[in-house]
Parts: C-alpha cells; sequence; structure tokens
C-alpha cells in the first residue's frame, strides 16, 4: 500500500516507511543512541527530498527522546540544571542552525554542507570511538585497571561564570555547556539529527560529567532542541512532513523495543565498537559520493 | 434478373460512396474536424495516490498517409539547473541556471516519429517541443527553494536561449525524473477515424492546470488543432495537510510538536507495561 506524504510531495510505500523506523529503530535500542545520523540520510537515499528529510526528522526525534527521557527521569538520571543550560544554548544555536540552513539552500549548497558535517563528524566520532572500545576491550584483556581521578582539571575550568551541578557532582563555569549546546544545536539544526552521538561524549570528555546522567540529560535538552528546529522549519520552509514522522515513529517505537533487548546480551565496549564501525560506514559511503564523478553533472529542481 | 445479393452490395457501396462524400466535404470546407476527450478531466492526488493512467482519446478526418500528435502539458514554473563542478577533490554545485516558465510536465505522443512527421520549421511553427518557443535560460539564484519547489527567482545575469548541451541536460533530467517525454511514444489510430493514447501519470505529478493538445498534420503541416484542459489538485487529507502547513505553518509547527510529545509518552507508557 503507498501512501502519498503530503509535505514530501512523492508516494512511498507503507512498509518501507515503517520498516526504515523499525531498523533504525532497532540499533538506536541496541546502541542507546537517537539514530538520527542514520535515518536521515536513509529517508534521503529513498527519495525524500533533503529539506524535508532533516525537517521531518528532527520532528520524529523529538517524540523518541519523549520516549527514551521517562525511563532516565523515573531513575533520576537526568541533570535538569545542566541541560537547562545546555537547552539554552541548544535553542539559539539551532535557531542560528536553521537560518543557516536557509541561507545556504539558497545558493543551492545545502547538500553539500549535509554531506561534508556528515563526514567530518561522523569520521572524527566514529573514529574515537573505535579507538576507546579497542583500547578498553584490549585492557579487559589484560586486567588491573589503574583509578585515575574524577576528571582532568584544565584551561576551561578558569572561565567566569561558576556554577555548581549537584547531579553531576560538578563546580564549572556555565559558558563551557552553553557553548556546546549552541555547537550541537547548529549541527542538529543542519544534519538532521539529535546530537546525542557529539553530546554525549562531549558531556563525558570536556565537561567531565559522570556517565550515569550523560545520557538522559542529552535526551532532555534534545527534545526541546529538535522541538524548536520542527517549529522554526515549520514556519519558515513549510518541509516538516508529520505523516512521514508518525510513521516512523510507530516502527522506532517496536523496532527500539527488540534493539534494547538484543543490547542486552552484548557487552558496552563490544557494542561501542560496533556502533563505531556503524558510524564509520556511513562517513565512509556519504564521503565516496562526494568523491566519484556522478553520472549526470547537470541537475534540476523545479522551483514553482 | 439482378440478384438480391448484388442489389444489396450496390446498395452498400452507394452507402459506402456517400458516406466518404459527407466526411469529405467538410474537409474541403473547413480544415477538418477533430475532437479529443479525456477519461477523466479532474485528477484528485490523495492519501493513496500513486500515479494514475489517463485515456486520451477522439475522433479526426484522417487520410492515409495523415500523423497525429499528442501533447499533454503542465503548469509552467521556473526550472533551476545546476551542473557538478569539481573543487578541491570533490563534486559539489557550480553556478545555478534558471530556465524561466518551462513546462513542469510535457509528454508527447505521435503516430510516427517527429521527424518523419513534419520538418523542424513546421513543428516550431505548431508549437511542438517545450523548446520550440525559445525557453530562456537565465543566471540566477533559486530563492527560498525548498528542495521540491515553493521558491521564487532572483535573476542576475544575461538572458540566453542555452547552448546545446544546456538544452539537451534540461531535456534529460526532465526525462529521467518522468516529468517529460520528449521522445513522443507511439500511438495507433483505427481506419484514420478513431486515436487512442494512454498517459501515465508519475508519483510526482506536479499539481495545477494542464492542457491537453491535438494537432493533425498532412503533409507535413499542421492543418488542424483541438485543446482540452486538465486539472490536477492535491485532494481529502493531503490537500488538507498541505494547507495546513503552509497556511497556518505556526500552528502546525506547534501541532508537529506537540504530536510528536503526545506519541512518545504513549510509546513509553505503553512499553512499560508491556
Amino acid at each position: 500500500m503507498y501512501i502519498y506524504l503530503p509535505i514530501a510531495e512523492v508516494s512511498m510505500h507503507i512498509g518501507i516507511i515503517i520498516g526504515l523506523g523499525g531498523g533504525v529503530g532497532f540499533l538506536s535500542g541496541l546502541f542507546g543512541v537517537g539514530g538520527g545520523f542514520l535515518m536521515t540520510p536513509l529517508l534521503i537515499f529513498f527519495g525524500i527530498p533533503p529539506a524535508v528529510a532533516v525537517a521531518t526528522e528532527a520532528n520524529q526525534i523529538v517524540a523518541s527522546s519523549v520516549s527514551g527521557v521517562l525511563a532516565h527521569m523515573r531513575r533520576g538520571n537526568v541533570d535538569f540544571k545542566m541541560g537547562g543550560i545546555l537547552m539554552v544554548g541548544g535553542v539559539i544555536g539551532s535557531s542560528l542552525g536553521v537560518a543557516l540552513f536557509s541561507f545556504l539552500r539558497e545558493i543551492g549548497q545545502i547538500d553539500l554542507v549535509i554531506q561534508l558535517s556528515y563526514v567530518v563528524f561522523l569520521g572524527i566520532i566514529g573514529m574515537l570511538m573505535l579507538s576507546e572500545s579497542i583500547r578498553t576491550i584490549i585492557r579487559s584483556r589484560k586486567s588491573g585497571a589503574v583509578r585515575g581521578k574524577l576528571h582532568q582539571h584544565n584551561w576551561l575550568h578558569g572561565l567566569p561564570l561558576k556554577m555548581r551541578f549537584r547531579r553531576s557532582k560538578l563546580y564549572i563555569s556555565a559558558i563551557m555547556p552553553l557553548l556546546l549546546g549552541a555547537f550541537v544545536g547548529i549541527l542538529a539544526a543542519i544534519m538532521g539529527v539529535g546530537g546525542g552521538f557529539i553530546m554525549v561524549p562531549a558531556m563525558i570528555y570536556l565537561l567531565g560529567m559522570p556517565t550515569s546522567v550523560v545520557v538522559g540529560t542529552s535526551l532532555f535538552q534534545i527534545i526541546f532542541v529538535t522541538a524548536n528546529v520542527t517549529l522554526l522549519q515549520s514556519i519558515q520552509t513549510q518541509t516538516v512532513d508529520f505523516v512521514l514522522a508518525g510513521l516512523l515513529l510507530f516502527g522506532a517505537v517496536i523496532g527500539a523495543q527488540f534493539g534494547s533487548r538484543a543490547g542486552a546480551l552484548l557487552r558496552g565496549e563490544q557494542l561501542r565498537g560496533l556502533l563505531a564501525l556503524m558510524v564509520l560506514g556511513v562517513c565512509i559511503k556519504i564521503g565516496y559520493d562526494l568523491v566519484i564523478q556522478p553520472e549526470d553533472l547537470l541537475s534540476v529542481e523545479l522551483l514553482r | 434478373m439482378i440478384g438480391y445479393g448484388t442489389w444489396l452490395g450496390a446498395v452498400r457501396q452507394l452507402t459506402l460512396g456517400l458516406a466518404v462524400l459527407l466526411l469529405a466535404m467538410p474537409a474541403m470546407a473547413a480544415p477538418s474536424r477533430l475532437v479529443a476527450d479525456l477519461s477523466d478531466s479532474h485528477v484528485d492526488i490523495t492519501s493513496s495516490y500513486h500515479g494514475t493512467e489517463l485515456i486520451l482519446f477522439g475522433a479526426y478526418e484522417g487520410a492515409p498517409g495523415d500523423d497525429l500528435v499528442l501533447i499533454v502539458e503542465g503548469p509552467a514554473t521556473d526550472i533551476a539547473q545546476r551542473r557538478k563542478e569539481k573543487k578541491a577533490g570533490i563534486w559539489v554545485n557550480g553556478e545555478t541556471l534558471v530556465w524561466q516558465q518551462a513546462p513542469s510536465f510535457y509528454h508527447v505522443f505521435a503516430t510516427d516519429d517527429l521527424a518523419a512527421i513534419a520538418d523542424k520549421d513546421a513543428l516550431s511553427k505548431a508549437d511542438v517541443g517545450p523548446l520550440a518557443r525559445g525557453l530562456m535560460l537565465v543566471a540566477g539564484e533559486a530563492q527560498g527553494s525548498n528542495g521540491h519547489g515553493g521558491g521564487a527567482l532572483a535573476t542576475t545575469g544575461a538572458v540566453t536561449a542555452g547552448t546545446a548541451a544546456q538544452q539537451a541536460g534540461l531535456s534529460r533530467n526532465m526525462n529521467n525524473n518522468g516529468l517529460w517525454q520528449l521522445q513522443p511514444a507511439l500511438i495507433s489510430t483505427q481506419q484514420d477515424m478513431l486515436f487512442r493514447a494512454q498517459l501515465s501519470l508519475p508519483s510526482n505529478v506536479p499539481t495545477g492546470d494542464y492542457l491537453v493538445r491535438v494537432l493533425h498534420f498532412r503533409d507535413g503541416v499542421a492543418i488542424s488543432e483541438k485543446t482540452t484542459d486538465m486539472n490536477i489538485r492535491k485532494a481529502g487529507l493531503s490537500a488538507l495537510i498541505y494547507r495546513f502547513a503552509h497556511e497556518y505553518s505556526v500552528f502546525y509547527g506547534l501541532f508537529a510538536i506537540v504530536f510528536a510529545v503526545a506519541s512518545g509518552w504513549l510509546a513509553a507508557v505503553a512499553f512499560r507495561r508491556g
């Protein structure tokens, strides 16, 4: 059964949409990530216009983040104060990101910037995750880990506007999470992702937050960043297709349940290693498409 | 004595002769009569739309060796044409050029190859082919385009007819996305009187008012033309959502957020119990 997507203005088989949602949902349940970095390129691959894919994926991530954050809230794994500051930065950053998105589309370079962002950030994050998980696997075989400091002190801790974050056991400048939120917000708006894959490692290694609260806090602020992207894209470009988002979500919710069960069978560093390979796979595929000569150098777009 | 059969045969011949005479008479006075119609002149794009097929049919007063050309033309639109260039090792979009007011849809049907029906000048005179009317190419920027239409055009450069390569590229790209079909699909006629063509509308068909033109060619000249209208509209729920998104975009955005929050919450609750 085909369904005509009213905003994307293409018709797609309903099984493909729910299957995409289910497949990416399974992986996001397995690895504990949002999956936007997989879904947006897949939607574009299946013929959804890039602008619609990015904006619609933001809408879907609102739903999946709400669904995910509730479990973390029950366990008390959300630092609302830190989340609030990241959110303020994120809302500012994503607003800038949407404006940048519109500008790049006008000059016809949005596809390039989306592709380059994917190659650069997935490449960096993938490499870091892969090397970290390999080191952990090797170290666990040798055993006898040395207990280090809670976190490293560096120049970042000399910045003004210091605040105490009880839940994260931190006393750091608010400027850092504000800038981090803004930076990830810009990327979220341009790449059609929640940004968890950058936010989570940055919270651990840059801010020094305990790992128990990072996922919940990241999900909490992603809700507001993606909601902001959804609203701004709706107003500026009318590219949010909530029929598509709803069908993807339906598949994703079911897929995530199976994914999280499958995830319990694997060890943490194994999961991170597999996730790193997947992230690098997407990075290489998109990078390869940029480098090889396109079949047809000319392309058209109806402006209407 | 004249046999009954022979008599009947004579009557039949006379009737046929009369019929031919009757058909031929107006053809001498006026160009030639031509009627055309569509199996459906209103196409609704609903939630279940996945392309559709229409029958274009009609009758004409033909003679052996006559040809028909059928053209289904969609609303005019600006079409941005981009060319990839290699910069710093990667392929990026170079200059954007805009074809002004080009047909968003253009499917041609004919009884023969266009070149065999008439020469270039005659085809051009009869306005056959989207490039026949002299489409103009402008260096410009597609303003506020959202990847699938909805933009305007700001011209910044000279107006040209475009090079052969640019024209060929436009035809090729539009053909590949199913919106143009310039190499005519062959149609068959019956006894130089009836014609029938099957028009396939793709799932990405542009909405708006369409014009269907039927041209009757004799000895390389268009002797008669008939036009009929068709329109393609979004309808039902998909039209409602589209209008909501475009006319009340703030509320649409808020609705999309509320919808996402509610369904996310519902999913969490449903699977906590399960």
